[in-house]
């Protein structure tokens, strides 16, 4: 397995985050021996507390509008090759399991039993993406892929006894 | 007076309450209850890092019964602990009731007990996650009566907290007159000039969420338990995750709302400021109503059959939770810290580091929310972070700065310095130490819940349990200050010092001598009427529900029972009608002015009984397997379905015993649990 690259942009952006917000514990509690008049206090903190608030209005509606411009969830029909992908305990049947590269892939996906998880990683051990494998329902996930390799897939949804061996695999060429 | 050791000087000018003996017992009752099952789910969890870790051999069987067991242990040790902490503070203005208080540490305990029986004698390995089918697909590890141990115990753990939910929500609109008076709603709208404190605004809102999620739980919980006697039904694998994590999440969530509740209390002891209801903190609650309503859904954005639309407004709710915590509570807390000559000690510090661990696990869940980046990191060990981060160094930093508080008050002084301190260090170091790892692991892809952790991924385990370790010890240094606390309550209580003067030699000196025993009456709790109000209180809502009830009795009409034996659902839809007409017949009796007078406190306890247990039993009774040998026997078949009807009456009348607000909610309810149930259980 290698670290993938947005997940080390989102782990430095938590750093990042993590650190300002001890930083600011530190900060508050350096000045908790102080003697300070409440309403002193009251009035620059609501000051500040309004603006806080609208810069985090506007980092909600901007983050979070910004991200349904990149859903993983497939939409519309188009020429696209299709792979019906089936878990079971503890295996996972991937037709066809030869796939061609920079083509537009729909992994149709279900499950035979219980709830699995079809997450997959790349030739380098990325992790691309994950998906559930629900009895019943079949979720399809669109991916295309760049690489030429053999692609590992591991199961993401807690299976049972042998959940952690529940491995499967595709090979893009 | 000795207790200003531990409290900050100005407190004593602040308008505030002491509490009683009584609730200073059940206080402990719940928080001894919820911190001794988190140290021993949190050994669980070290022998679960250290198998993942390659430093013992631990089996697959044995690491999911664990997993399992540690889940739902923990979840429901600090459930009990914050229950506690919040009916603490609470009841000093409402006066909650102790008996079905201690009925809900009954009901939570022997849930526990069901569940350490299914994991540890049982086998029982699903998770606390349970998503159906995966207990009836036990692989050979697990009896059907591990299942239905396990799910049993789950339903009295889910009743437990109905119970505490619904005699909030009675006492609270019975005395600040109505749900809106209970939530600030008048005073944010200028119409009144007064709001209840925070801690109320915060109860009522856990009350309704509460007894939301707990009506949820208790609806696939005994859809599952009807799986076990009938392997026939079918249960919808959509239908039930979406059920489960709904109770789950928000019973999870909750629990750190009622820390929140209790922190608006505590945190004015130490700062020497009064956390006041503001309208930014109504709206806060207001919003955060709402938003851990739909925010579950963030659970299910790796299935594409979700309607896109929910995963939309989940993404929006669970963003938008964190905007009340980060803008309101935890901001005020801060402010009322800021120059406040702040009163160090160790419960007022666990507090504070509480608030860290709010605002870290958060950040890291607010990131996992956002579907894109969900789309990498679901079920991964990013996930186990974000959620250890605020559960481990929040709610479990005050649990214990709730027994912190509890002992230093009785002691009248904090524990000493300098183990305080190396106990604090030892358990911040190794808590974030322990999640770093899973962060770090989370970014690398690791799957959650692998018994044997993917290759070459193990040392990330290895180093987490050291600091589990770390983590352990810093707890034990601080059980240690605790036990020293207790002795010194315990000397306080029992002896003081009094100034004495020598016969012989006429110096004056100190003597320890025992106390008189304080026998002195608790102060009398605050008036409450009975439970406020009738359901049905104008005659046009008396005689809408008399029409409802004339439509349900077409349920009864030969056609309409041979219409409804087409499918198992529209069976359960029949059902849900006769169930419907009695608990509209039942509402109605108990609204009646005659009735409703004689109906008192003692009524309202059979009636929550009432009110939980029935719609159960309804479900259970729904079962294929219950029914179906009926259906060639015409006198019993015809008395089943009276029997159905008969358990609507029950719930309309324990309803309507639990005055207008509760009783409404409550019969609401009930009969969400019964459409619930007819939408996702089918078979047989």
């Amino acid at each position: 397995m290698h670290y993938g690259e947005p997940q080390v942009g989102i782990g430095i952006a938590f750093l990042v985050l993590a650190l300002v917000i001890a930083s600011v514990f530190v900060i508050v509690a350096s000045h908790t021996t102080a003697d300070v008049p409440f309403e002193r206090v009251q009035r620059v903190g609501y000051w500040l507390r309004k603006r806080w608030l609208a810069f985090l209005v506007l980092l909600l509606v901007l983050v979070v509008g910004l991200s349904l411009f990149r859903l993983p969830y497939a939409t519309g029909g188009g020429r696209r090759t299709v792979v019906e992908v089936v878990g079971g305990q503890f295996f996972w049947i991937i037709r066809p399991s030869a796939l061609p590269v920079d083509t537009p892939i729909r992994f149709d996906v279900t499950s035979k039993d219980v709830n699995h998880g079809f997450g997959v990683y790349d030739p380098a051990g990325h992790l691309v993406g994950s998906v559930q494998a629900m009895p019943g329902y079949h979720n399809k996930l669109d991916l295309t892929f760049h690489t030429r390799g053999t692609y590992r897939v591991l199961c993401f949804e807690f299976c049972g006894l042998s959940h952690h061996l529940m491995q499967g695999s595709f090979t893009v060429r | 007076m000795e207790a200003s050791a531990v409290v900050h000087p100005r407190f004593a000018e602040l308008d505030h309450a002491e509490p009683r003996l009584t609730e200073r017992m059940v206080a402990w009752a719940f928080a001894g209850s919820g911190v001794a099952i988190f140290a021993v789910m949190g050994l669980v969890g070290l022998t679960m890092r250290m198998a993942q870790g390659d430093v013992i051999d631990l089996s697959p069987t044995w690491f999911y019964r664990l997993m399992t067991l540690h889940g739902a242990g923990m979840l429901t040790g600090a459930l009990l602990a914050m229950m506690g902490a919040l009916w603490f503070v609470v009841r000093s203005s409402v006066p909650l009731s102790l008996e079905r208080m201690l009925a809900s540490l009954v009901l939570i305990l022997v849930g526990a007990v069901g569940v350490i029986v299914a994991t540890v004698v049982g086998g029982f390995g699903t998770g606390w996650t349970f998503l159906s089918p995966l207990p009836y697909f036990p692989a050979g590890q697990w009896h059907t009566w591990a299942t239905a141990t396990f799910l049993a115990g789950l339903l009295a753990v889910g009743a437990g907290f109905f119970l505490f939910c619904l005699d909030v929500l009675m006492k609270v609109t019975a005395i600040y007159g109505g749900l809106g008076r209970s939530l600030g709603i008048p005073f944010l709208l200028d119409r009144e000039d007064t709001a209840p404190p925070p801690q109320v605004i915060a109860a009522t809102v856990v009350a309704i969420e509460g007894s939301l999620a707990s009506a949820v739980g208790t609806t696939v919980v005994v859809a599952m338990i009807g799986k076990t006697i009938d392997a026939g039904v079918g249960l919808d694998a959509l239908w039930a995750k979406n059920l489960i994590y709904f109770f789950g999440h928000s019973v999870a969530n909750l629990i750190i709302y009622l820390a929140a509740g209790a922190i608006y209390v505590l945190v004015p002891r130490y700062a020497g400021r009064p956390w006041k209801t503001t309208k930014p903190i109504v709206v806060g609650w207001l919003f955060t109503l709402l938003f851990v309503t739909f925010a579950y859904s963030h659970h299910l954005y790796m299935d594409f059959v979700q309607p896109t639309s929910l995963q939309i407004v989940s993404t929006f709710a669970s963003f938008g939770a964190s905007i009340p915590v980060a803008v309101v509570t935890i901001y005020t807390g801060m402010m009322l810290v800021w120059g406040s000559r702040y009163r160090w000690t160790l419960a007022s510090t666990l507090l504070y580091l509480g608030f860290a661990g709010w605002l870290i696990g958060g950040t890291g869940a607010v990131l996992d929310s956002i579907i894109p980046f969900n789309f990498r990191f679901h079920n991964t060990l990013w996930v186990v972070a974000h959620f250890h981060t605020y559960l481990m160094l929040c709610v479990i930093f005050w649990a214990l700065a709730f027994v912190a508080h509890l002992l230093e008050e009785a002691a009248g002084r904090t524990a000493p310095r300098g183990p305080s301190t190396f106990a604090l260090v030892a358990m911040g170091l190794g808590g974030y130490g322990l999640v770093a790892m899973w962060y770090v692991s989370g970014m690398l892809g690791v799957p959650r819940r692998y018994a044997v952790q993917p290759t070459g991924t193990s040392g990330y385990s290895m180093a987490g349990a050291i600091f589990v370790m770390v983590f352990a010890i810093g707890f034990l240094v601080l059980v240690w200050q605790f036990l020293r606390l207790a002795l010194a309550a315990r000397e306080r209580g029992t002896y003081e010092l009094v100034e004495r003067r020598s016969s012989w030699t006429g110096v004056r000196y100190l003597a320890r001598e025992r106390r008189e025993p304080d026998v002195a009456p608790e102060e009398p709790l605050p008036e409450v009427p009975e439970p406020a109000g009738r359901a049905l209180a104008t005659p046009f809502q008396l005689g809408t529900m008399v029409a409802v009830a004339v439509v349900c009795l077409f349920a009864f009409l030969p056609p309409v029972s041979r219409a409804a034996e087409q499918s198992t659902r529209y069976h359960h839809l029949l059902h849900g009608g006769e169930f419907l007409l009695g608990a509209a017949l039942g509402l109605i009796v108990a609204s009646l002015p005659g009735v409703h007078s004689q109906l008192g406190w003692r009524a309202a306890d059979v009636g929550l009984a009432a009110v939980i247990l029935a719609p159960a039993l309804l479900m259970l009774a729904m079962e294929p397997a219950v029914y179906e040998p009926l259906n060639d026997r015409p006198i019993l078949h015809f008395l089943y379905h009276d029997a159905i009807a008969i358990l609507g009456v029950a719930v309309g009348i324990g309803a309507g015993s639990l005055g207008r607000i509760t009783g409404r909610i409550a019969f609401v309810l009930a009969l969400g649990m019964m459409l619930m149930y007819a939408a996702g259980a089918g078979g047989g």
